[in-house]
């Protein structure tokens, strides 16, 4: 009786073990496979923007870019907006190059002429000249890109840095 | 004389300062709007009751529609008389280039509200005068009334048009942007619910009264019982009020900048002050009764005696100045915008946010809380009506008397805070009468002007 | 095996047409199958007559459910899920395959049925107070589905890969970016990357077509399961009052009650229906009637309106105003609402995490035995309560787009 049970308390432990590893088995390959874009790295490469001679002081200019995605195949680049700002710093000229992306829920923001802010359709977020986040929902400034000029030729990375 | 006839179009003056025609008008249309929104809620709540009386077979509830109705058709002639009054002489004597304009951009919203005028005088009669034969057939009874109820919420949408455009004009001359302008579904929405509250606060006021003055048991049970009525419908969609005229006041900020800075830190600003202490002296009011009316009935309820605190709280909290001036503008200009403690005019408890917006918050709530555990003690049947107190009536009277205030004070601090317009940005309030269009400067190339100094007058 | 007479002339009734010509093969195979026991099993149950017609929105979600399913699976036929082909692929559908576009019209107009039928539902169910005991988990399998059908709802807008469809994914999916410390990681699973892309497409098509689903299906039948086992008599129209028995009494009869609960007159703690019907066919034909309207309103909504499809993704647009599907025009207000850091969390997650969770609680919030909705005021007030917030949040939202 003693023997018949432990044989039968055995077929359960079986039962358990060969369920988890199946269960294992099946998983661990899917999570892998779901997870994946975490562990991935991304290239940057530099993009041309464009020449900025004519961006005037005091007045965000949009530039569309292609973006190439590198997430995932090759797929053709992706159309994005670079607001290049000129602003005066003392006697000299600074460039900002900001990304357009709201950073309340990433809606594509442009700018007002009437208000002078940046406005974003979705949630009637604003902001400053500068990006800085001034009014409505948005939690940050405006990202900038990491960029640089070659002669008056801005070029940018896809990577973008805190204001 | 020929000069003046020759400026036919622009109009004789009558001879009345704007002042003194300001003020006529303001008058009237503030006593108008109590009689016009104890229309539409009462409606609301005749149909309603007329309607459960049917279903439940509960005569008490008839006889409130019933009561409610005659009341309604009595108030309707005075109402009435009164819009009538203001728009034939008022508005066309001493505003004429306003109503003109008005009238020609807003023609036909004022044609339906015409015609729902007239479908009112039909309903309305027709229910005061056929009650008992018409009960015959409840349900075309209570047809008729939910056609009162829909064309009542026509008229006020059709006068909400006109309002809330006077105060965000469209500049598009597109009838759907002008009639359907950023502050038409605030405004609709809030006074929607203000009128239901208002006529359930004017039940409670009436039962109050009635209760003081009740002689026979029957009367004091029937008086108790209309109380309750009244402060839950008073009390529940007031209850409301906060979230939508919050939502109100931002979408006047967005879009009548200078007139939400008049509300909020300008000359208006103690006016909207005193409306905040009204809403808690409302709530407060409301709930005190539900605790006490719980309580005399003999059954204690924790509950209902917290919502009374915290409502007491948030009213303090509510009602607390956020200066000792009248106006931020004196507040800067005494160079004293540091707390009071720091030898300054500012007192940060009453600073919008977070303190008066943490007590619309907590009204809301709390308001919410009262009258659902005041609505599961009468489900329970722990009440008897008739056993109302003295001081319950008082309560049920003080809280009408407050709605009907606060009704009156929102009209006045709206029709105000427009500042010198009365179309923002497109009509000044002077030169109604003896207006003669210049050909250099227009009503709209002076209003564009003053409207650019009260904006860059502001923070 | 004795057949009860009853059974065998329904069973009769429902095979004739079958049944004759092929008897013998009917035969064979029931013998076999047992086809005849499984036909009287579905079909005969007693089911209440007072509230029959409320009843039907159940078997409409059913109906509409399996409507989806069915034009999901031959949208397939036409679409391609990816960034570079979908809207070409939809685009196509609209101008060259009249017939695929109303499909396509049907499983949009579906959808937006399907949730107000959902809505209805629930609120039958709510103030009739059917979720009580036995019934909390038909309430909260039932509160399950809802949410597993606003996903499908939500997933299914992202598809096209217009500007709409585009700007619905960059935002639910930065949506998640906002929970607590996984909120990035949790994006880029979904996204693929960092940014919308072609992955994207790929994980919310697989979501949308076959995870989602996957978890429906099963619910649903455990819903039905319930359903079944319980009876169709949780509403109080259903319940006999009995004024001989005190409040007290009759709550402690109801707490003690143990199931199998059955639904017939037998029972006195839960079923106790003044009066029966057959659920085949009074009860299945009523349903029969709603449903096809039902499926009319979308048919002719599919035909005469349509699906939109705007201009094809554009990540780099100045003037394309991104618009909420209506059903979640309540949450894109909460968006505007709580604006600025620590807050965004709030009206994102907590405010409608909380709704989700007391709506699911619903059975445990309220367990007295009443079952009509006026002695239901502390759950029924806060719900009326609710409601209106969400219809006021959906009419700022529109006002607010309107008037941008």
């Amino acid at each position: 009786m003693a023997r018949r049970m432990s044989r039968r308390r055995f077929m359960v432990l079986a039962t358990n073990v060969a369920g988890a590893g199946i269960t294992l088995l099946i998983a661990a390959p899917i999570v892998g496979e779901v997870l994946q874009p975490i562990f991935t790295r991304r290239a940057h490469p530099w993009v041309r923007v464009g020449d900025i001679t004519q961006v005037p002081v005091g007045l965000p200019t949009a530039y569309v870019v292609q973006m190439p995605t590198t997430q995932a195949w090759k797929v053709p680049p992706v159309a994005r907006i670079v607001y290049v700002v000129k602003l005066n710093v003392g006697s000299a000229v600074q460039v900002l190059p900001l990304s357009n992306v709201c950073t309340h829920m990433q809606c594509d923001v442009h700018w007002d002429q009437n208000l002078q802010q940046f406005l974003c359709p979705c949630h009637g977020g604003l902001y400053s000249i500068t990006g800085v986040n001034v009014g409505g929902p948005p939690p940050r400034p405006l990202f900038r890109y990491r960029h640089k000029l070659v002669g008056e030729t801005l070029y940018v990375r896809d990577q973008l840095t805190e204001a | 004389m020929p000069a003046v006839l020759s400026i036919a179009p622009h109009l004789v003056p009558v001879g009345v300062s704007t002042a003194v025609a300001t003020a006529l008008v303001g008058l009237l249309m503030l006593t108008h709007i109590q009689f016009a929104a104890f229309q539409q809620g009462g409606a609301m709540l005749a149909a309603l009751f007329d309607f459960l009386g049917m279903v439940r077979r509960d005569e008490r509830q008839t006889r409130f529609a019933r009561g409610m109705l005659k009341t309604m058709a009595l108030a309707f002639t005075i109402g009435s008389a009164l819009a009538i009054f203001a728009v034939m002489i008022l508005f066309t004597g001493l505003w004429s280039h306003f109503w003109v304009k008005l009238l020609r951009i807003l023609f036909w919203p004022l044609v339906v509200e015409a015609g729902a005028f007239v479908l009112e005088i039909i309903a309305l009669y027709t229910l005061y005068v056929g009650w008992d034969r018409l009960g015959r057939v409840r349900p075309l009874r209570v047809g008729l009334e939910l056609v009162l109820v829909i064309d009542l919420f026509v008229q006020m949408l059709m006068i909400n048009f006109v309002a809330s455009y006077m105060l965000t004009p469209r500049p598009a001359f597109d009838l759907p942007l002008i009639l359907l302008n950023p502050t038409l579904l605030p405004l609709e929405v809030h006074r929607l619910i203000g009128n239901v509250a208002f006529a359930g606060a004017l039940v409670a006021l009436v039962a109050g009264w009635r209760m003081l003055r009740a002689r026979t048991p029957a009367q004091r049970a029937y008086a108790d019982w209309m109380g309750a009525i009244g402060a839950v419908t008073a009390i529940s969609f007031t209850a409301l009020q906060p979230l939508v005229g919050w939502e109100y006041a931002k979408e006047v900020q967005l879009h009548a900048y200078a007139s939400w800075y008049d509300m909020m830190l300008g000359g208006l600003s103690v006016a909207f002050l005193f409306q905040m202490f009204l809403l808690g002296l409302i709530l407060t009011a409301g709930i005190f009764f539900f605790w006490r009316r719980v309580r005399t009935s003999g059954f204690r309820s924790p509950t209902l005696a917290l919502c009374a605190v915290l409502s007491l709280g948030a009213w303090l909290l509510g009602a607390t100045p956020s200066s000792l001036a009248w106006t931020y503008e004196q507040v800067f200009a005494a160079n004293a915008n540091v707390p009071i403690w720091n030898g300054g005019l500012l007192i940060p408890f009453g600073q919008m946010i977070p303190w008066k917006l943490t007590a619309l918050v907590a009204f809301t709530f709390v308001s919410i809380t009262a009258v659902t555990v005041f609505l599961r003690e009468v489900s329970r049947g722990h009440l008897r009506w008739g056993e109302a107190r003295r001081s319950q009536a008082v309560a049920l009277i003080t809280m009408g008397v407050a709605v009907s205030l606060i009704m009156a004070l929102m009209g006045f601090i709206r029709e105000n805070a427009r500042g010198p317009f009365l179309i923002t940005n497109q009509m000044l309030i002077n030169q109604q009468q003896n207006f003669v269009p210049p050909s250099s400067a227009g009503p709209a190339q002076a209003g564009a002007a003053a409207g650019a100094n009260l904006v860059l007058g502001g923070p | 095996m004795s057949v009860e007479p009853r059974r065998s002339k329904l069973v009769a009734r429902l095979t004739h047409p079958v049944a004759r010509p092929l008897a013998s093969v009917y035969r064979w195979v029931d013998e076999r199958m047992g086809i005849s026991d499984l036909v009287y099993k579905a079909l005969y149950e007693a089911v209440p007559r007072r509230g029959a017609w409320t009843y039907t929105l159940g078997s409409v979600t059913l109906i509409i459910i399996a409507l989806q399913i069915v034009t999901g699976m031959f949208l397939l036929w036409s679409y391609v899920p990816s960034t570079t082909e979908a809207w070409l692929s939809l685009n196509y559908l609209a101008h060259h395959n009249e017939f695929g576009a109303i499909v396509r019209g049907m499983h949009l107009w579906g959808a937006y049925v399907l949730l107000l039928v959902i809505g209805l539902h629930m609120v039958r169910t709510f103030v009739s107070g059917s979720y009580k005991k036995p019934r909390e988990l038909n309430w909260i399998t039932g509160v399950i589905l809802f949410l597993l059908v606003l996903a499908l709802g939500i997933t299914g807008a992202m598809l096209p890969w217009d500007q709409a469809a585009f700007w619905t994914t960059v935002v639910t999916t930065h949506v998640l970016s906002y929970v607590p410390l996984l909120g990035h990681w949790l994006q880029e699973v979904w996204r693929g990357g960092n940014q919308v892309g072609p992955v994207t497409l790929t994980r919310t098509f697989a979501i949308h077509i076959w995870l989602l689903p996957a978890l429906l299906v099963p619910l649903i039948g455990l819903h039905i399961y319930l359903l079944r086992r319980h009876g169709e008599h949780g509403s109080w129209v259903n319940y006999r009052n009995d004024p001989e028995e005190s409040e007290r009494e009759r709550a402690d009869r109801v707490l003690r009650a143990e199931p199998p609960y059955p639904a017939v007159p037998s029972d006195p703690a839960y079923s106790v229906p003044d009066d029966l019907d057959e659920f085949f066919p009074s009860q299945v034909g009523k349903d029969a009637i709603v449903s096809f309207v039902a499926v009319l309103i979308i048919f002719v909504m599919a035909v005469v309106v349509g699906s939109p499809l705007e201009a094809p993704a554009n990540a780099a647009s100045l003037t394309y105003v991104p618009t909420p599907e209506w059903f979640f025009l309540p949450l894109d207000q909460l968006l505007v609402q709580f604006p600025q850091a620590w807050m965004i969390p709030v009206g994102v997650f907590i405010i409608p995490g909380l709704a989700s969770t007391l709506l699911i609680m619903v059975p445990f919030l309220d367990r007295s035995p009443d079952r009509e909705p006026w002695k239901r005021p502390q759950l029924m007030v806060p719900a009326l309560f609710t409601l209106l917030f969400l219809i006021f949040e959906a009419l700022l939202g529109v006002n607010r787009l309107f008037n941008l």
